[in-house]
């Protein structure tokens, strides 16, 4: 969407919440780039959700600072320019959702920005069918089902036509169908170069990521790409998460003396080496 | 043994809208066993939670709790007081203002006083893994997240209840925190020989308790099927919206390609399995 | 109690022309009848005004009626307001009973005083109900303006009010859920009378306003994130707009509410 591509990068990044003595999140350095998916997984606590919110300047860092496509997060005047290129979805859309309507929700961020109602409209339009959601447009919020939910608010987001779109843990309450969904729409948007900054804990939704930051008790305990970071299943259950299967089986393939050469994650790749 | 907790053809519709949320659905429980009820977000399985504990009255058929149907007045306060139900977020459940009253609620409601009511808190945080001496006295809304799911739970177990109705309740708990509530749960179906009901879209948490898993698909069951049912069956999971274990997943993905899988959840037993195929492949 | 019912102020996407109004000229038509309510002193004038005000409701087909039917609370407030009133104004005594004894202004200062709160709360909640919150707040932002210049913070009184809003229906939702959490660990509530019924409520608004107040956190801090800053630079996919017809029918309204307080 953009000439350049743009970065967000969090440099030595430390934030304690008020009244905390210990920090959520410490010395975290981490650079996120557009049109590339990052993951950033961990167990509750670890700081996840806390890196998010300081990527589009929700909350600001104590020490270090985070620069959202060239903008200091921690200068009051930048906070509309940032919002603007980074948008933000939630892990509950039920009560963060303020259109009568799922078009009006939609909306609601291009009418912020003071665009004429047709430029809001064709925006509308445009995020409602990439998001696959045209047929419920007049349909009211509170009527949809928790997936459907979702998908309004990744649109209302894509509506603002950002840089970046920061997932807060955006799947973790909903069901397989519908995370793949959300999923599915990320990939899209990613193709259309924006930049993905998924909050997880599932292992199997950073196996698609580009790039892996895992992060414990507030601190970067890796970073890289999925294969070189979760294909070890006792690291993985040493952060606290389950370990994919597949790495199981490459894990118990090595013990019978059989070396699969490439990193291992999935069934395919398992298959494919079963095939060679 | 007599199904303490059956549902007869139940049908529910949610006031001033038209859409059965529930219909048709018939299920019986076995003392001491976990049934899990599986479905997608919005297949209707918070609402027949609710009616599993009397909290919802179906619009049609009924609950029968000792063989009896159970609609109002002292049989209805008798399910409520037997059936114990955990709510998906514990913001919902939780009101007292300190851990040690909120845990209280129920046992008290129930008539116990005095060393028999201390006795029942002590029991049910010692279950959950909660420090009372910490956090007896603190507000339930002060503790971190998982905390307050453990009181919850506490809350539901002080009351002792034969039937104990769960839903979502693994949700945001990541591996440890799974893992404790799995081993707190099945200590209580053991020594109780009680009934547990879960209610859920991810079945990794329940995998290693229940043993019956009855799919909800738009508001009807359309089966109930065992864990070798689910692995090995035709049964689409995804289409359902429910999370099979992720080596559940794997398993169907190898046998799908043709691999003979004899023990799905074993990793050595299928890495033997790739081997073979790799060898007779070699063998040509 | 354990139905999903509509709960007081939150929004029904309805067809009625009530809906389809101008918010601004909804928030002009109930500041004006609020101030007529409390402007009027006979029983004469409220009674003259429900009813015009019923029948208009009435003509807009806004179901309004199932929802005052269900608020145990409002008859409540109506009732002890009633009652306080009617025994204890000093007047000429007309009954008693021991030591009560109910006086003669004490009875009309009773009615008035309830059919007032009635009759605000009837006022509130078909602004409420006929109107999203975020056309409400638009239409508050738009007709306080003016106000900017003379330094008053209207964007902020704007987002308050329309977090508010969006956060009535919350409360009611809130404290059935914690009612229904209460039922489940075996309290009585079905042979319950009403009194005890609100009695039981109290111990539970602590966490309801805890989780509500959560709640509108992480819906300040969404709007934030979508550049939300209180309506000023705001504009809308569906503009505001005045229409004719409209606007003859609120005068016409307000006149009659006001010629009501001068001819009777």
């Amino acid at each position: 969407m953009h000439d350049e591509p743009h970065e967000i990068a969090a440099e030595n990044l430390t934030y304690t919440y008020p009244g905390m003595s210990r920090p959520a999140l410490y010395g975290v350095s981490h650079r996120f780039r557009q049109g590339e998916f990052h993951a950033v997984l961990g167990r509750n606590g670890s700081g996840k959700s806390t890196l998010a919110l300081c990527l589009n300047g929700l909350i600001t860092p104590g020490e270090g600072r985070v620069l959202s496509c060239g903008l200091d997060t921690s200068v009051p005047t930048n906070a509309s320019e940032i919002r603007k290129q980074v948008a933000i979805v939630f892990q509950t859309p039920d009560t963060r959702m303020v259109g009568s309507t799922v078009e009006e929700e939609v909306a609601f961020g291009p009418e912020n920005l003071g665009l004429s109602p047709l430029v809001i409209r064709k925006r509308v339009d445009e995020a409602l069918e990439l998001a696959g959601i045209e047929d419920i447009a007049r349909r009211q919020p509170q009527q949809l089902s928790l997936g459907q939910k979702q998908l309004v608010a990744v649109a209302g987001a894509i509506a603002m036509e950002p840089s970046f779109l920061i997932s807060d843990e955006s799947t973790s309450m909903l069901d397989v169908r519908s995370r793949a969904g959300v999923l599915k729409l990320f990939a899209d948007l990613q193709e259309r170069g924006v930049g993905i900054v998924h909050v997880t804990h599932f292992l199997e939704e950073a196996a698609i990521a580009d790039q892996v930051v895992i992060l414990e008790s507030g601190r970067i305990a890796g970073t890289g790409p999925p294969g070189e970071l979760l294909s070890d299943p006792t690291r993985v259950r040493n952060l606290g998460l389950d370990p994919l299967p597949a790495t199981m089986v490459a894990e118990e393939l090595a013990a019978l003396g059989h070396h699969t050469g490439g990193y291992i994650l999935t069934a395919e790749e398992l298959l494919l080496w079963s095939r060679a | 043994m007599v199904s303490r907790l059956s549902l007869k053809d139940v049908s529910y519709s949610y006031p001033f809208q038209d859409a059965m949320a529930l219909s048709g659905i018939n299920l019986e429980t076995r003392p001491g066993e976990v049934f899990c009820i599986a479905g997608s977000n919005g297949s209707g399985k918070s609402t027949l939670a609710q009616i599993c504990a009397g909290l919802l009255t179906p619009t049609s058929g009924s609950v029968l709790y000792d063989g009896k149907p159970a609609r109002s007045g002292s049989r209805l306060l008798n399910l409520h007081r037997n059936v114990g139900l955990l709510f998906q977020s514990p913001e919902d459940q939780l009101f007292a203002d300190t851990v040690r009253k909120d845990i209280e609620f129920g046992p008290r409601n129930q008539g116990l006083r005095g060393d028999d009511l201390a006795a029942r808190v002590i029991d049910a945080a010692r279950l959950v893994g909660l420090p009372l001496q910490d956090t007896g006295g603190r507000s339930p809304f002060s503790l971190s997240e998982g905390e307050k799911r453990r009181v919850a739970l506490a809350g539901v177990l002080a009351m002792n209840p034969e039937i104990l109705v769960l839903d979502e309740p693994f949700i945001g708990l990541d591996h440890d925190g799974r893992e404790h509530l799995i081993s707190a749960l099945s200590s209580y179906v053991e020594n109780k020989l009680a009934t547990i009901v879960l209610v859920t879209h991810d079945l990794s948490g329940a995998w290693p308790l229940a043993s019956r898993f009855a799919l909800l698909s738009e508001s009807r069951l359309v089966g109930i099927e065992s864990k070798a049912d689910l692995v090995l069956g035709n049964t689409d999971m995804l289409a359902l919206g429910v999370r099979l274990p992720q080596w559940g997943v794997l398993a169907k993905e190898l046998l799908h390609a043709g691999i003979p899988v004899e023990d799905p959840s074993d990793p050595s037993c299928l890495a033997k399995a790739l081997v073979r195929r790799r060898e007779v492949r070699d063998d040509r | 109690m354990t139905g999903n019912d509509i709960a007081i102020g939150q929004y029904l996407a309805v067809e009625t022309p009530l809906n389809r109004m101008d918010p601004r000229l909804k928030l002009v038509m109930v500041v004006a009848c609020v101030v007529m309510v409390f402007l009027y002193g006979t029983g004469w004038e409220l009674l003259s005004f429900s009813v015009l005000l019923l029948v208009v409701l009435a003509a807009t087909r806004l179901p309004l009626l199932p929802v005052l039917r269900s608020l145990e609370t409002v008859w409540v407030i109506v009732l002890i307001t009633f009652l306080l009133q009617a025994f204890l104004t000093p007047g000429e005594v007309m009954w008693h009973w021991g030591f009560l004894s109910v006086t003669d202004t004490g009875l009309s200062n009773g009615i008035t005083l309830s059919a007032r709160v009635l009759l605000l709360v009837l006022l509130l909640t078909a602004l409420t109900m006929s109107t999203a919150p975020l056309d409400l707040a638009d239409g508050l932002q738009s007709l306080l303006r003016p106000l900017a210049y003379l330094k008053v913070p209207v964007s902020r009184v704007t987002t308050v009010v329309s977090i508010t809003l969006m956060f009535i229906p919350g409360i009611l939702e809130q404290s059935r859920k914690l009612v229904k959490a209460q039922m489940a660990r075996g309290a009585d509530f079905e042979s319950a009378n009403i009194f005890r019924r609100v009695k039981d409520i109290v111990p539970v608004l602590v966490p309801i306003f805890v989780k509500v107040f959560h709640d509108a956190d992480d819906l300040a801090l969404a709007m934030d994130a979508r550049v939300y800053d209180g309506g000023k630079n705001r504009t809308r996919l569906h503009p505001l707009k005045i229409g004719v017809l409209e606007t003859i029918l609120t005068v016409l309204f307000i006149s009659t509410a006001i010629t009501i307080k001068f001819v009777l």
